[in-house]
Order: C-alpha cells, then sequence, then structure tokens
C-alpha cells in the first residue's frame, strides 16, 4: 500500500497532478489516496520530500497467477505516419503469440504515441489479441520520464504475467526504469524465450561478451519483464482476417514530470543515418581497414550491393563512423542477408551483434581471425586491396 | 672433460623427407623462403627440405654431406642481417620441429626448465607459460612428461622466459644460434644466460647432447670430438678476449669455457641446433615508465644515472630521442588512436622507458629513490606516463615497438622512388662510461650532413640503434660512411659492431673491424675442424671476402 | 561539487573462454580490468572537474575485495577518493539488488552527491540495466548513452551529448541528475607514475551491508529477482570455407563467384 507521511509532506500536490490514475486528492489540507491506486509509484518518485513509501511484498503462487497476458510494447517508428510500429515489435508479437498460446493467455501489444493517427490493425494481422493505446501530446516523441509513467501504469492496472521489450536505445533506457520502480525482475537483451513446465518465463540471454548463455528465472514476481534483441526472432506470417479489440487506456501525464530536455538535434544525414538494423546487405569495417579514408571503398561496395557500410566498435571510438552504423554488443543487433566484415577481427561482442546474418564472408590478414569461424565464406587477404577490386567486378557485370 | 662423443641417429630414407627440387619451383610456390626479416635476396638454390623430425634432419644433412652441397638452415626466417637467404645448394627449414618436449624442475637449482624443439616460437612460449597449458605435454605418452607438467600446474607461481628479443615471432632455436638480446637484457643477461642444454647436429649428420656445466676446454684451450666410428677431432678455442658489452659478432670465446656457449651465438655456422633447455624465472608483477625529459642529452644524463645507482633494479632501460618522439607526434596527428597513447607533452624532448618490478597491492609504495635520481636530472615523475596491468604493459610495449615500424613505413614510401634506399640502423654497443661520447659522435655527425635520423634503444647497455633516414641516393652513400665512422669508434672504445643480432651476411663485413686477421683465423679453424667441407651455412659470419 | 562515478571490475572477456566439457568459465589467466565504459564516464568526471572549480569526484564500487584495483586505477586516473561496497551478503545480486545497495550506498555515504556517471553498461553482463535503475531508487531524472557532458553555466543542470538512432541529441536535466556514458576520449589516459604513487595515499572507506540501511532480505542473492537456472556454451558455429594465399585479383573472384551463386549479384 501507500504510506503518506504527512509530516514531511507539504502539500506542493506535485504528486497529484502526476498520478496516471486521479488517486491522490487533497482531503481537509492533507494529501489522501483512494481505491484508484494501482501502486505504480509515479507518485513516490516526483515526489522531493520523501514523503510518499510503497510497501511491497514478494507475491504467493496464488498471486502471481492473478497475472495473466502477454504484453508487447510497440516502440512507433516516429518518422512513420500513421504512426506504425518498428520491425522488432512485430517480431517480438510473433514470439509472444508462441508464449500466450502456450499460456492459454491473451497477446497484447501497447502502445504510446501522440494524437496522431496510428496503424492498429497490424497488430492483429500479427499475431495479437488486443491493443491498448496510450494517447497523450507528451508521448508524441519519446521521453524516459513520460514513458516510464505511462508503462508502470498499464502494468499497475493490467497485470500482465510477462511484459516484452525491444532491446532498442529506448527499450533499454526505459524498461529498467519501470522494473525498478515497479520492483520487478528485468533480463536484458534476450535471445531466447519460452515458457517451462511451470508456466515460469525461461529467458536466455549471452552474457560474458557472448561467450556464455545463461537462462534467467523471475520466480517469486510478476511480471516477468525482458528486453529482446532485434533481428533475433523472425516477423510472424500475417494472420489474415484476425480481427483486433482496441482499448483506449487514460493517460495522465504532466510536463513537469518530464524532467530532461532536449536544447538541440543534430540528426546525421539521410545517407549516414541510414538503419542497419534493417539492412538487407551490410558491408562493414574493421580496424584492418587501416584508415577512414579507406571506408569509402566498403561504402561503394555496399552501394553496389545495394547495401549499407557498418563497423564494429573499434572504429566507431575512432571516429571513423558514427555510433548509429555500430554493429555489435554495444552497438546494433543486425540481421541481413548478406553480411561482409572487412578487417575485422571478429571479438565474440561483434559476433554476437552479426550472428543472426544469413550469409558471412570475412576477410581478414589474419588467419586465426575469430570471425572467419562465423563466416561462410572466409578470405585470408587485405581487405582494403580486395574490397575495390570486387566492387570494380560487380560493375562490370552489372554494365556488361 | 673436454672430451665429447658425437651420436648418430637412426637411419631413414631421404626420399621420405618432405623436399622440393629446383629452383624454378622453389620460387613458384615457396617464395617465402627466398627472404627473411632483412629483405635480402636469395640467389638460386637447389633443394628446399621440411624435415620433420631429427631423424629426418640428420639423413637429410647426411645426403648432403655425401653430395658436397652446401646448405642454409632455416628457422622462422625473423633475422635482419639474412642468416638464413640461402646463396646456394639446399636451404633446410627446420619449421616442424615446433614442440614443447618437457618442463621439469632441475633438481640441483631447483630452477623450473623448457625442453623444447627449436622452432618454437617465443611468442608461443610465452603465451603458453601465460596460461600454464602446454597442449603436447598434457597428451604426451610418457608417463614422467605428464608428471613433470602436473606439478608444474601446481606450482602456485607463474614463469616467464626472460630474453625478450623484441621479436617475438623469432624461434627458440634462432634465437640461442645468434644469442639474441633485447631491452630485458639490462637485468636478465642475453640469451645465452639462459640456455642449459642444447643438441646440435653436425656436418656429419651425427649430433652431441651438450648440457652446461660438464664439457669445458682443457688449459691449453681444446676440445675433442670423438665420432661414432671413433675417429677424433680436435677444436682449438680461439684466445681472444670478448669485448666489455653485449655483442653477438664472432664466436664466444674464453679460457676454460663451456663447450655450450662456444654454439650459442655460432649463427649456425659450426652446427644445427634442434632442441634446447632453457631455464625459467619466476614471473613477477611489473610497472612500465615512460619518462619525459627536456633533452636527449638530459635522457643520456640520467640513463647513467639511474644504471649506477645501485639501489633501483630496472628490467630495462629504453630511450627515445627528440626526433624519435616527433615521428610518433606526427603520427599521432594524423590517427590519433594507431599510437594507442595519449598525446605525447608538447615539451617532452626525449623520453626513457624503463621497467621494473612492481606490486600494485603493496600499501606504502616507496620509489624516493628513483624519484630523487630523476629530478637530479631536471625530470620530474609527474611528466611520465606508468601502466602496470596487464593490458597496459602490452599497450605500453606496442608503443615501445612503434618507432622502428614508423621507421620501416616511411623507408618503404621511400623506396618507391628511389628503389635502392634502405634503412640504416646500427646495432653498436660500448662499454659503460663511454655512452655519452658516442651520443656526441652521433649527434654532431648527423646533424653535421643534414641527415634524417632519429635514436633509440637500449640505453642501458649503451646499446643505441641509430637510424638514419635518407631522402635520396646520396643520403644513403652519406649513411653509409657514417655508419663505417660510428663502427669503427665503437670497436676503438671496446666495443662491439653487433650486440643483438649477429651479423649474418650483410653485416659480416663489419667483423675484420673487431677482430684481427689472426684472430678470424682462429675461428675459422674452428669452423674448418667441425665443419671440413664448409657446407654449413655458407658466407654467414665469415663474407666471401673474408674467407678469400 | 560532488561527482559520484560508479565503476566494475570485469574480467578482460576478450580472453575469456568456455570450456567445452563443463560449459564454465576458464578463468586462469584472466584479467581483471576497470570496465571500459566505466573508465569512460570517469573520464567525463575528470573532464569536468578540469573545466570548473570546486569538484571533487567519488568512486564507487559493489564487488569482492579485489574490486579495490579498480578504485585505485580510478583514483590513478583522477579521482579523489573511492567507495568500497563489500560483503559476503552482497553476492549473488542481480541487477535489481545490485542498484539498489549501490544507491543506497550513495545516499548514505555521499549525501551530497550532484551528478551521478555510469558506464552504458559493463562488457561482462552487458545489461546496460544498473544506471537507470539507480536512477530510478534515487529519484534523478536520467540521460543514456552519453558522449559529452558538461555543466551549464550556473552549474544547476548537466547537459549531455546523447546518442540515438538517428544522430545526437543535447539533452539537459537538473541537477541532481544520473548520466551514463557511452564514449570517453578516443585513446585512454595513461596516469603519471606520480599519480600511480599517490593514488595509493587517497582515501578509500569500506561499506557493508551493517552501514545500509537496508533489510537484509533486499541484498543479494536473496533480495534479487532473477535468477540464473542454466548456464551453457553458446550453439556450435556453423561450418565453413576458408581461402589462404591468394592474391587479391584471385580472391576477389572467388567472392564474386560466391556473391553470383548465392544470388547477390545477377
Amino acid at each position: 500500500m501507500l504510506n503518506i507521511d504527512h509530516e514531511k509532506c507539504t502539500r506542493c500536490k506535485v504528486c497529484i497532478r502526476n498520478c496516471p490514475f486521479g488517486a491522490l486528492s487533497l482531503v481537509g489540507g492533507s494529501l489522501h489516496v483512494n481505491e484508484l491506486c494501482t501502486l505504480c509509484g509515479a507518485c513516490v518518485n516526483v515526489c522531493r520530500f520523501d514523503a510518499l513509501s510503497i510497501e511491497r511484498k514478494k507475491a504467493s503462487p496464488e498471486e502471481l497467477a492473478r497475472y495473466k497476458g502477454v504484453f508487447v510494447w510497440a516502440e512507433q517508428d516516429e518518422e512513420t505516419s500513421p504512426r506504425k510500429p518498428r520491425k522488432v515489435v512485430l517480431e517480438l508479437l510473433g514470439k509472444g503469440r508462441e508464449l500466450a498460446d502456450k499460456l492459454g493467455e491473451e497477446l497484447v501489444a501497447v502502445v504510446l504515441a501522440g494524437p496522431g493517427e496510428v496503424d492498429t490493425e497490424v497488430y492483429g494481422e500479427n499475431g495479437a489479441d488486443k491493443v491498448i493505446v496510450c494517447r497523450h501530446e507528451l508521448l508524441d516523441t519519446y521521453s524516459t520520464d513520460g514513458f516510464t509513467n505511462v508503462m508502470c501504469a498499464v502494468i499497475t492496472s493490467k497485470k500482465p504475467a510477462v511484459v516484452l521489450y525491444g532491446a532498442t536505445p529506448h527499450g533499454r533506457d526505459f524498461a529498467p526504469r519501470v522494473a525498478a520502480r515497479l520492483h520487478l525482475g528485468l533480463t536484458a537483451d534476450c535471445t531466447g524465450l519460452e515458457i517451462n513446465a511451470d508456466g515460469q518465463l525461461v529467458q536466455t540471454r549471452p552474457a560474458f561478451g557472448g561467450n556464455i548463455m545463461a537462462s534467467i528465472i523471475t520466480p517469486f514476481n510478476r511480471p516477468q519483464t525482458s528486453t529482446v534483441r532485434p533481428n533475433v526472432f523472425p516477423v510472424p506470417g500475417k494472420y489474415i482476417g484476425s480481427s483486433i479489440v482496441e482499448e483506449i487506456f487514460p493517460v495522465t501525464l504532466n510536463r513537469a514530470a518530464i524532467r530532461t530536455r532536449v536544447v538541440e538535434r543534430r540528426y546525421l544525414d539521410k545517407e549516414s543515418g541510414v538503419s542497419i538494423e534493417d539492412a538487407r546487405v551490410i558491408v562493414a569495417g574493421g580496424r584492418g581497414c587501416q584508415k577512414a579514408a579507406n571506408l569509402e571503398l566498403l561504402q561503394e561496395l555496399a552501394q553496389k550491393l545495394g547495401g549499407v557500410m557498418a563497423g564494429s566498435r573499434a572504429i566507431v571510438e575512432q571516429g571513423w563512423i558514427p555510433h548509429t552504423r555500430q554493429v555489435g554488443q554495444s552497438g546494433t543487433t543486425v540481421g541481413p542477408e548478406l553480411y561482409i566484415a572487412a578487417g575485422i577481427s571478429g571479438a565474440i561482442q561483434h559476433v554476437v551483434g552479426m550472428s543472426s546474418s544469413k550469409t558471412v564472408i570475412a576477410i581478414n590478414k589474419d588467419p586465426e581471425a575469430a570471425i572467419f569461424k562465423t563466416a561462410d565464406l572466409g578470405v585470408v587477404g587485405d581487405a582494403v586491396e580486395i574490397i575495390p577490386l570486387l566492387a570494380a567486378m560487380i560493375e562490370e557485370k552489372a554494365s556488361s | 672433460m673436454h672430451e665429447i662423443y658425437s651420436k648418430t641417429a637412426p637411419e631413414v630414407d631421404i626420399s621420405q623427407v618432405k623436399h622440393i627440387e629446383g629452383f624454378e619451383t622453389i620460387q613458384a610456390e615457396y617464395s617465402a623462403y627466398l627472404s627473411d626479416e632483412s629483405k635480402l635476396s636469395a640467389k638460386p638454390f637447389d633443394y628446399l627440405f621440411f624435415p620433420k623430425t631429427e631423424v629426418e634432419l640428420a639423413a637429410v644433412v647426411k645426403f648432403l654431406n655425401q653430395q658436397k652441397v652446401p646448405f642454409t638452415v632455416a628457422g622462422a626466417r625473423t633475422g635482419l642481417v639474412g642468416g638464413c637467404v640461402p646463396q646456394e645448394g639446399a636451404l633446410i627449414s627446420l619449421e616442424y620441429l615446433d614442440k614443447i618436449l618437457d618442463v621439469y624442475r632441475d633438481e640441483t637449482s631447483g630452477e623450473w626448465r623448457i625442453k623444447a624443439q627449436t622452432s618454437v616460437s617465443l611468442k608461443n612460449l610465452d603465451s603458453m607459460l601465460r596460461v600454464k597449458q602446454i597442449p603436447t605435454l598434457e597428451q604426451s605418452s610418457d608417463e614422467a612428461i605428464r608428471r613433470h607438467y602436473s606439478e608444474f600446474r601446481e606450482d602456485p607461481d607463474q614463469y616467464f622466459y626472460p630474453p625478450d628479443p623484441t621479436e617475438m615471432s623469432a624461434s627458440l632455436g634462432g634465437s640461442v644460434v645468434t644469442n639474441a638480446s633485447g631491452a630485458r637484457t639490462y637485468r636478465f643477461g642475453p640469451t645465452r644466460a639462459w640456455v642449459r642444454g642444447m643438441r646440435v647436429f653436425l656436418a656429419n649428420g651425427e649430433y652431441l647432447d651438450i648440457p652446461r656445466g660438464k664439457y669445458f676446454s682443457s688449459p691449453g684451450g681444446q676440445f675433442i670430438v670423438y665420432n661414432s666410428k671413433g675417429g677424433a677431432t680436435p677444436i682449438t678455442v680461439p684466445d681472444y678476449p670478448q669485448p666489455r658489452t653485449k655483442s653477438t659478432t664472432g664466436f664466444y670465446a674464453a679460457p676454460q669455457m663451456d663447450l655450450i656457449d662456444l654454439f650459442i651465438g655460432s649463427e649456425g655456422v659450426l652446427g644445427i641446433v634442434t632442441s634446447v633447455d632453457v631455464a625459467l624465472l619466476r614471473r613477477e608483477d611489473k610497472v612500465s615508465i615512460i619518462q619525459f625529459m627536456d633533452s636527449d642529452e638530459q635522457a643520456v644524463t640520467l640513463a647513467d644515472a639511474l644504471r649506477s645507482e645501485g639501489r633501483i633494479q630496472l628490467d630495462f632501460l629504453e630511450f627515445y630521442s627528440g626526433n624519435a618522439l616527433d615521428l610518433l607526434r606526427r603520427l599521432q596527428r594524423e590517427e590519433p588512436s594507431t599510437v594507442g597513447m595519449p598525446p605525447i607533452p608538447e615539451d617532452a624532448q626525449a623520453a626513457l622507458f624503463i621497467e621494473m618490478s612492481f606490486d600494485p597491492h603493496q600499501e606504502d609504495l616507496d620509489f624516493s629513490i628513483l624519484e630523487a635520481v630523476i629530478n637530479s636530472c631536471g625530470g620530474s615523475l609527474e611528466r611520465s606516463w606508468a601502466g602496470y596491468e596487464s593490458r597496459e604493459l602490452d599497450r605500453f610495449k606496442v608503443f615501445r615497438h612503434m618507432v622502428p615500424e614508423t621507421i620501416n613505413g616511411i623507408i618503404a614510401e621511400r623506396k618507391k622512388q628511389y628503389p635502392g634506399i634502405h634503412k640504416l640502423g646500427t646495432d653498436m654497443a660500448v662499454p659503460d662510461g663511454h655512452m655519452r661520447e658516442m651520443w656526441d659522435l652521433y649527434r654532431s655527425r648527423c646533424e653535421e650532413l643534414q641527415l634524417e635520423w632519429c635514436a633509440f634503444g637500449h640505453i642501458g647497455n649503451n646499446h643505441i640503434h641509430v637510424n638514419i633516414l635518407p631522402r635520396n641516393l646520396e643520403e644513403l652513400e652519406k649513411g653509409m660512411q657514417l655508419y663505417e665512422i660510428f663502427a669503427q669508434r665503437a670497436v676503438e672504445l671496446g666495443g662491439s659492431v653487433s650486440a643483438e643480432h649477429g651479423i649474418g651476411k650483410i653485416k659480416a663485413k663489419f667483423l675484420k673491424y673487431m677482430f684481427t686477421s689472426e684472430q678470424i683465423g682462429q675461428m675459422q679453424r674452428v669452423k674448418k675442424a667441425l665443419d671440413p667441407q664448409g657446407l654449413l651455412n655458407p658466407n654467414d659470419i665469415f663474407s666471401v671476402e673474408v674467407t678469400a | 561539487m560532488k561527482i559520484v562515478v560508479c565503476v566494475k571490475q570485469v574480467p578482460e572477456v576478450t580472453n575469456v573462454q568456455v570450456d567445452p566439457k563443463t560449459g564454465t568459465l576458464i578463468r586462469e589467466g584472466v584479467k581483471s580490468i576497470l570496465n571500459p565504459f566505466c573508465e569512460y564516464a570517469l573520464d567525463h568526471a575528470v573532464r569536468i572537474k578540469n573545466s570548473v572549480p570546486d569538484v571533487s569526484i567519488t568512486v564507487v564500487t559493489m564487488g569482492p575485495p579485489q574490486a579495490k584495483d579498480v578504485l585505485i586505477r580510478s583514483l590513478e586516473l583522477g579521482a579523489d577518493e573511492g567507495i568500497l561496497i563489500t560483503d559476503r551478503k552482497f553476492a549473488g545480486a542481480d541487477t535489481w539488488a545490485t542498484s539498489l545497495t549501490l544507491a543506497e550506498a550513495i545516499r548514505t555515504v555521499v549525501p551530497d552527491y550532484e551528478l551521478v556517471l555510469v558506464g552504458k553498461q559493463a562488457i561482462d553482463g552487458d545489461t546496460a540495466q544498473v544506471g537507470p535503475e539507480i536512477a530510478e531508487i534515487l529519484g534523478l531524472p536520467q540521460i543514456t548513452y552519453g558522449v559529452e557532458v558538461a555543466l551549464t553555466s550556473t552549474r544547476r543542470q548537466v547537459r549531455v551529448t546523447q546518442e540515438v538512432e538517428k544522430g545526437y541529441e543535447v539533452i539537459e536535466a537538473s541537477l541532481p541528475a544520473l548520466v551514463t556514458c557511452s564514449k570517453g576520449e578516443v585513446v585512454r589516459r595513461a596516469p603519471s607514475f606520480k599519480d600511480v604513487i599517490n593514488a595509493r595515499n587517497k582515501r578509500i572507506r569500506v561499506v557493508s551491508a551493517n552501514d545500509l540501511h537496508l533489510p537484509e532480505e533486499q541484498l543479494g542473492l536473496q533480495g534479487s529477482y532473477t535468477q540464473v537456472v542454466k548456464v551453457f556454451p553458446p550453439p556450435a558455429k556453423k561450418s565453413n570455407l576458408l581461402l589462404q594465399n591468394l592474391e587479391a585479383a584471385d580472391a576477389a573472384k572467388e567472392i564474386f563467384g560466391f556473391l553470383k551463386e548465392k544470388r547477390f549479384v545477377e
């Protein structure tokens, strides 16, 4: 329950404005909480006087059983209109459908969006039973506080058994905040999910840079929450004729609750900003490319193959390419049809980020380079010499 | 004892040994064997052999001996003086003799030793010792070897092989026959100091097992080698004294010397070393420090001061001239990450690179003596970089090797315009007390001729590599003349013209600076006794003009 | 002002191998290092300290007693004091229990902190969760993936250049705040030997479970919500073709043929 320390409370009303459920009010000059409270914790978080606290207990099996449904955070592609989900959301719906069927429960997509138009049909087509839509002008663009508050409200009110987030920058930004506020277990960057005989979610993820896999459960808390890597699970086939139930979830959100302010946006041009996450062909460079100028050779080859250029953490940290193009454990997980690794040694952290590529070609001077273990075709040699020759051959073929 | 008996290996059919015949085929398919790190080019030769065992090697040597075919022996081909680049006859590559044979504790000395075949690379040896995993011993069919190995594994301490001749892809055997040295020679001595035994095949195909401390020359300076047929070969040890510096020029000689020392540093002209026993040392935590100084002279002074301060024990003491630092600065401006270190301080005009024992967990670190010495020479410990984590030591090591690599890059670039250009790097050491004088000579002569140059290296052993970077052929010519002047002066001061890696073919001409023709004659008589037909590694040490 | 930097000791994972027989990590010969992203966070703290007066940096780590090494390393690199949170009772903590313990220790030992900097993730666990969880527990605004961190002229806000998928956004938040850092100097700093010696004279406070106002059931394994049930080596890699000793032109031809065969070029 929500405890109010009336001695510490200054009646500043910040919590009242921030309660998504309208559960707080001033009654006779002191703060009062009513039965609408879901213990989402938004008020505790905004109180600057430590006047609010929530007592939480570990749930009993009976309590756990009251949590039902697999929820997927349907991250919106902010570039689209009407708003459509990112590809990873569809991947999660596919996996979520499997989990929901095993549990015999619903699969629900949760959309947080601004007042503009949202495509909700797509969730039904990809297996969801229901879509919960949370709309507010402050949700039009992402903010940690705004999304945390609303997600906490949805979870405390709907009590799902499982919540899945894409392990995208935003997903990894606010999922841990939601988990910390609601005292939930959260497993990061999962690459495998299944339901065991006890109905528990078994989450598998790489650790130690991918040298080892760990399976993790959350035995005493609900919901069980995970962030899941993009490009690990397939996008499901279309569910034809599935209808979707749409539920509007009322949102209370105050500008003051959002404590960060974007003062400048420096987006890279379209070309360098092109998403490597969804690319069909990637030509990636590593330290073996020797210098930044040589990356143009890779760029040219990528263009000829209808793909994009990317790179390893090593060259991103040297400033040769922007972070938006970093493949690997601390960058983006990619899953293209074709991945050409040029001068990349294949540190396990890199391999983890590209191992779901369908076809891999690696070029490296060092015959012992680890990247060769992952490659369908490995060539020992100098990428800087080989790549332009290859590009020329493709050019020749195209023009003949 | 000064008498030793050679043994024969079992017979094996020569046709079973992997070999390539004909220079054209070798050129087309085995081009790597036409040169080594020195980039010296081979002259046409007829056979390339790859013996997989000592028995096969014995058969090859016997065959070549019968046919009177001269033969050159190659290990990892990392030498800088063309020692293993054939000029005629045959080339025997020992690359398949690359197994660790045993790790054992010597009862008398208590030290751990490695017995290994000649082509084990120093790099592999080091990494196997780091993780204490040696697959060939684990899988050995010999129960005693497996027992030794598990005793070694159970020893809680870490061990390493102290000689560190910079080029870690070198082979162990190659480093023994060249008596290789490097930065750590400052504290641990050259390779010679760590060799405890060897097996060496002679030109007649028979072999000697020579443990250290068993065969010494007679008071008259003689060894006698008896072959399996009872024939006796007397060898008279030369009577010249060794220079008072580290040296790898010519044969080692001393009164009542150990036979093993004759073969160490002999550059393979007396026999083929197929396996060695070397001692290991307990590994200690280290710190690397790059101490920046205001001028080259200040750094030379500090080096002298550090060496003469008996209370400071450094593992190595290396020098970087101001113009060497400038080379790195230029590299850093172009691509900061390639150097892997923060920007070199603008006011640094020279640097000393030191490494010493350091326990990062010790509560009260007292380096006040070191600090006092540095301060007294005008330096400050605040103007230094230090690192002790293993990845930091690796990073510092890469930095240490960056100057020579950068120079090689520059020379390669200039070669495109002037194909005749090559690097001029000295390898001279002088006795203590003469470094400053030698430095002044290097500096004044290079500046006088307005050459592009820089210097770095083992100042702890008074052994700085001066590198001249000729910008055209005229400068190359001037540089080569300087080289001879430097070499003569080094010898006059009682030093050595080749302190680090032998003289092979490329530096063979310097032998006459250090030795009289009588002394060279003594060396050649040793060679003649052990290799009467002169088949082994022709033209190494004794260049054509000298032998003629 | 006080800046707290949370740091973690991690194995140098590029060397970590898994024993194929037992499925466990081979730790022999594997060194421990300061997590690179934590070093970046410290790097930003040092840069702030060098650019404005009256800044002190406290580094905090939770781990076994030998985790002190990363505190010392941080002190060499410019931090002013260290806090080692160590107790057998903290063992087995998941990200939640770790965050709770770290947050409580910061609250207790450095109550006057104004900025908390952490690495965006640790290279062993790679969860990227501890930063945001600490922020939530301490009730701080958070900015993740920072590559530039500075104080505004009033020193009341932190201004962070954040990596986002499309490029960069510059974000401000009022202090106190927490920033997770994704990049620092291109080349790692090198302390002077004087710094190395002096670091050993700086203060390191040791915090145990008794020093924190947390019930025992919220600590370590007991306080963790997630449980590891199985650890196993990653699935075997696919079989492959490795071509060696080719001239560049031949290598290009081979690759071209392969691309044609797989229909990437028509």
